[in-house]
């Protein structure tokens, strides 16, 4: 296993670097000259020249990119201070240091995805289970038929009924807003109520249909009918081999959703006004903050690799043939 | 002020413009309604001339406002953050409206009940004292100012606010004072400021004693205070100055200080204990402080606050408008109309023509695409009648010597355009069918939407019409290239203070013509020169006149831009806010006199 483990982490180095030299040389190598961007209104030929120096956009782009790397093991000094590893540049849009606000907006992104997380696995896997063990009872037709239905919403269909709702009319809510759990636990959570909701409405729908389908599969698998046919309870059988079965396609789904909402649940936190890694994404791409973009991008990169990493060792706990494999 | 480039206005624009689709879609509906949008009879007070205040004028503390109570917060929304909080980086709207709240500079505008303005002193004692014909002016400063940290606050600080604009780190900002000072090179009077302990000699800046401050200048600049009164000229305090750092933590002289800044996200500021009512003229301190929410879109604000639940009582819009689907939403209740301040923004929309194209050189081309263009059309692209107004001229509303009934080609008289009249001027010059323009816009809704009506005019007037788009961050850097390949273009442009000299001089002044300069079309009359050169040297009231006939002699006899529109705004507060007006000076809500009526 540590064998397997190290043999991942080192790829995923390699990986990451590859990456980071792509989106550089490609977003750096564009025609287009970004201390023109950056200028305001006195936007001079002598002024572009001195945000091109303060940029360090005026060095060789191989010169421009070791900077870069290296920035992220060992930092990098900018006119604004020292940034310290892991350096991702300094935003040509704020002047902020990529990295500090990657992590200052990463605790909205990772509150948003972990309550939703917690609801939608809950009611998500709980109706799919229940839905499977009543099959074709008319408590299944219910769960599976909500299900669809809702399924089929989006966030930026279901999330301003809801602020209309509960928020615009009748006022019983505030809008949404990101409190640190540190700070005062009972707002954080008042705050993102609305959005936990909305998000677990529709993820909740997905998983149940999932859950449904792959328990109702394993519930047909020949192993479960041996056990059934040994004579083993209903519900042993349901929880023991059924369910561990139908596990490994949520587990997988399960990651690439994680990393996902990892990276910034973009549609949500736009949706509800809220300042997460998402927006930033979309911010950053929008004012062509090129140090930004990458760094969201090496970020989010991160985390699939991550969940990758994480997905593999899943697989291998729950199922002992990807172990011994 | 600046065309419309800034990252804030960049992203007003836009939404501006996805919401104006909608808006133009219901104009039907929109029909139905009784027009509660500012007229040329309301911008009246947005064009009375300007006065310098004297020492009674500056004396605080400033006047109360009826019924205001102390206490609680106002939440701000805003759609993004401050491009700058360093004055010296301060230009654009949202940071000049937000500077009110914690800066101060040595003068600044007093705005009445009427909306009518006077330059009075901030932190010095009245507008300036001019001597030597305006070469010279001298500031005095107010006893007691000290900055949030209980530093004093003297000439030296004064000195060091100008020289440091001088260093290279420095771009953003306003460059009127150090031109006047030490030229269009200024940076090399003074390379990287005063960081390196060099000054600006007695000659140019003197500060004699820690109260005085004297500007000399090499011609007269009768601006100097209105100048002096922008954002960008806000004190900096020698002792607190980080350079670069200055930008995410100033040193607050006016009545609120940042207690915590999230970059991107919010802004708290909260009471500055070391600011003195008794020496500001102008602001007030009733709320205990602001809480900004910097993630806000346009069109969450509008709902927010139209729906005036909750934290939404007691908020307001910062720099950014009603959305323009939703204003229908806002006229037709009375209760939320209530809650809503309009008028007329600085910047006049204009088609701007490139005098270096062999085409446009013919002045009876230039007027008959001008008479062509209908306005009604192009403002309807742009939200409506509560976007904008029909233009007449070059001067916008908000400008001293604004003349509603100026109209030389029949803009508003006709306000779906003249083809007729066009055609004809069209074959006077000769102009053969086919022939070849480029039209250059940027990739805003709005810019594409007027692009279409532009086509199709020049398409009926036989041109063979191109339209080119430019990536919209940069519209403006591209059509300030001097040998731009584009033939005509619209462009936005607002005053910096309301004086013509903001609005003539850097757009109209042949001697500025420059690469990335503001000269669009790149008008170069001697008779237009020399009158700006006249009129600059006048204190504004007798200016005013002299700007008058340089605004007629542009629009009338040369033609480098034909007008279109002058821009509108509309914002929305909260029920719970009192002291809710319009400012003629920012155009947008009056941030100094503002207080929650159930703190």
């Amino acid at each position: 296993m540590l064998q397997f483990l190290i043999r991942r982490l080192t790829g995923a180095v390699v990986i990451m670097f590859l990456i980071g030299a792509f989106t550089f040389f490609l977003f750096y190598t564009i025609p287009q000259d970004f201390a023109e961007l950056a200028c305001g209104k006195n936007c001079t030929p002598e002024n572009i020249a001195v945000i091109r120096e303060n940029l360090g956009l005026d060095k060789p782009i191989t010169a421009q990119f070791w900077e870069f790397m290296g920035g992220i093991v060992t930092g990098r000094d900018f006119a604004v201070g020292h940034c310290p590893a892991p350096c991702l540049g300094v935003s040509f849009d704020s002047g902020d240091f990529v990295w500090e606000s990657i992590i200052d907006r990463f605790p909205l992104t990772l509150s948003l995805t972990v309550g939703g997380l917690v609801i939608f696995l809950i009611l998500g896997l709980g109706s799919g289970m229940l839905a499977a063990w009543k099959r074709g009872t008319p408590v299944d037709k219910f769960v599976s038929g909500a299900s669809m239905v809702l399924s089929s919403f989006q966030i930026y269909f279901l999330g301003p009924i809801v602020l209309g709702l509960f928020v615009y009319s009748t006022g019983w809510m505030d809008s949404p807003k990101y409190t640190s759990i540190s700070e005062d636990p009972v707002a954080w959570f008042t705050g993102m109520l609305i959005p936990w909701a909305v998000m677990a409405t529709i993820f909740t729908a997905q998983y149940t249909r999932m859950a449904r389908s792959t328990m109702i599969e394993q519930l047909q698998e020949e192993h479960v009918r041996t056990a059934r046919a040994k004579g083993m309870r209903q519900r042993y059988v349901f929880f023991r081999y059924a369910w561990r079965g139908s596990l490994t396609p949520i587990v997988t789904i399960l990651g690439m959703d994680l990393s996902a909402l990892l990276t910034g649940a973009v549609v949500t936190e736009f949706t509800f006004d809220l300042a997460g890694v998402g927006r930033l994404a979309v911010d950053s791409s929008l004012t062509k903050d090129l140090p930004m973009t990458m760094g969201v991008m090496l970020f989010g990169a991160f985390f699939i690799l991550l969940m990758n990493i994480i997905v593999d060792i899943t697989y291998a706990y729950i199922d002992p043939r990807v172990r011994l494999a | 002020m600046k065309p419309l480039r800034s990252r804030s206005v960049r992203v007003i624009v836009a939404a501006a413009a996805v919401g104006s689709l909608a808006l133009t879609g219901c104009s039907n509906n929109d029909s139905n309604t009784k027009d509660e949008s500012k007229s040329k009879s309301d911008a009246a007070a947005q064009s009375k001339p300007v006065t310098y205040g004297d020492a009674a004028a500056s004396t605080g503390p400033a006047a109360e406002v009826p019924g205001a109570k102390p206490g609680g917060f106002i939440n701000v929304y805003m759609e993004s953050d401050m491009s700058h909080l360093d004055p010296a980086q301060i230009y654009v709207s949202d940071a000049g409206q937000f500077s009110n709240l914690i800066h101060r500079g040595l003068t600044n505008w007093k705005e009445d009940k009427d909306g009518n303005l006077t330059v009075v002193g901030d932190l010095a004692t009245d507008a300036g004292k001019m001597s030597d014909g305006g070469k010279t002016w001298t500031y005095t400063l107010k006893d007691g100012i000290k900055d949030a940290t209980g530093n004093p606050i003297t000439s030296a600080d004064i000195r060091h606010t100008i020289e440091r604009m001088y260093a290279k780190f420095l771009f953003d900002g306003p460059t009127y004072v150090q031109n006047w000072l030490s030229g269009n090179d200024y940076r090399k009077a003074l390379p990287d400021g005063p960081y390196t302990g060099k000054s600006l000699p007695d000659t140019v800046l003197a500060t004699p004693d820690a109260k005085t401050v004297v500007f000399k200048f090499q011609t007269p600049q009768g601006d100097l205070p209105q100048a002096l009164a922008m954002p960008g000229y806000s004190i900096v305090p020698k002792k607190g100055d980080t350079k670069e750092k200055y930008d995410k933590a100033p040193v607050s002289l006016g009545p609120y200080k940042i207690a915590e800044y999230k970059s991107g996200k919010s802004i708290k500021l909260v009471k500055n204990t070391n600011w003195d009512p008794k020496t500001d003229a102008v602001r007030k301190q009733y709320p205990d402080g602001f809480n900004f929410t910097l993630t806000v879109d346009q069109g969450s604000q509008t709902k927010r606050l139209i729906a005036d639940q909750g934290e939404a009582k007691n908020a307001i819009q910062f720099t950014d408008s009603v959305e323009p689907t939703q204003i229908k939403d806002v006229i037709s209740n009375a209760g939320v109309k209530a809650r809503a301040v309009m008028g007329f923004q600085p910047y006049v929309w204009q088609m701007t023509f490139n005098l270096d194209s062999q085409v446009m050189k013919d002045k009876k081309v230039r007027e008959a695409i001008t008479r062509a263009i209908p306005g009604k059309r192009m403002i309807a692209a742009d939200g409506g009648k509560y976007g904008g107004e029909l233009a007449g001229g070059l001067m916008g509303p908000t400008l001293p010597g604004y003349d509603p009934n100026y109209d030389p080609y029949d803009k508003v008289k006709k306000p779906n355009g003249d083809l007729e009249a066009a055609k004809k001027l069209l074959e006077e010059a000769g102009i053969k069918k086919g022939t070849k323009l480029t039209y250059a816009y940027a990739t805003a809704p709005r810019s594409q939407k007027q692009m279409v009506i532009i086509k199709e005019v020049l398409g009926k007037l036989g041109f063979d019409a191109q339209a080119k788009e430019i990536e919209r961050s940069t519209f403006y850097e591209q059509i300030g290239k001097v040998k731009n390949p584009y033939d005509l273009y619209m462009t936005g442009w607002g005053q910096d203070w309301p004086s013509p000299s903001t609005v003539i001089t850097p757009v109209y002044d042949g001697t500025k013509i420059s690469e990335g300069g503001s000269n669009y079309s790149h008008i170069n009359d001697a008779q237009v020169n020399e009158g700006i050169q006249k009129a600059l040297a006048l204190p504004p009231t007798e200016a005013a006149k002299e700007w008058e006939k340089v605004h007629h002699r542009i629009v009338e006899e040369v033609l480098p831009a034909g007008p279109v529109y002058y821009a509108k705004q509309i914002q929305l507060s909260g029920s719970n806010i009192g002291g809710l007006r319009y400012s003629t000076e920012a155009s947008y809500i009056d941030i100094n006199n503002l207080f929650l009526k159930n703190p």
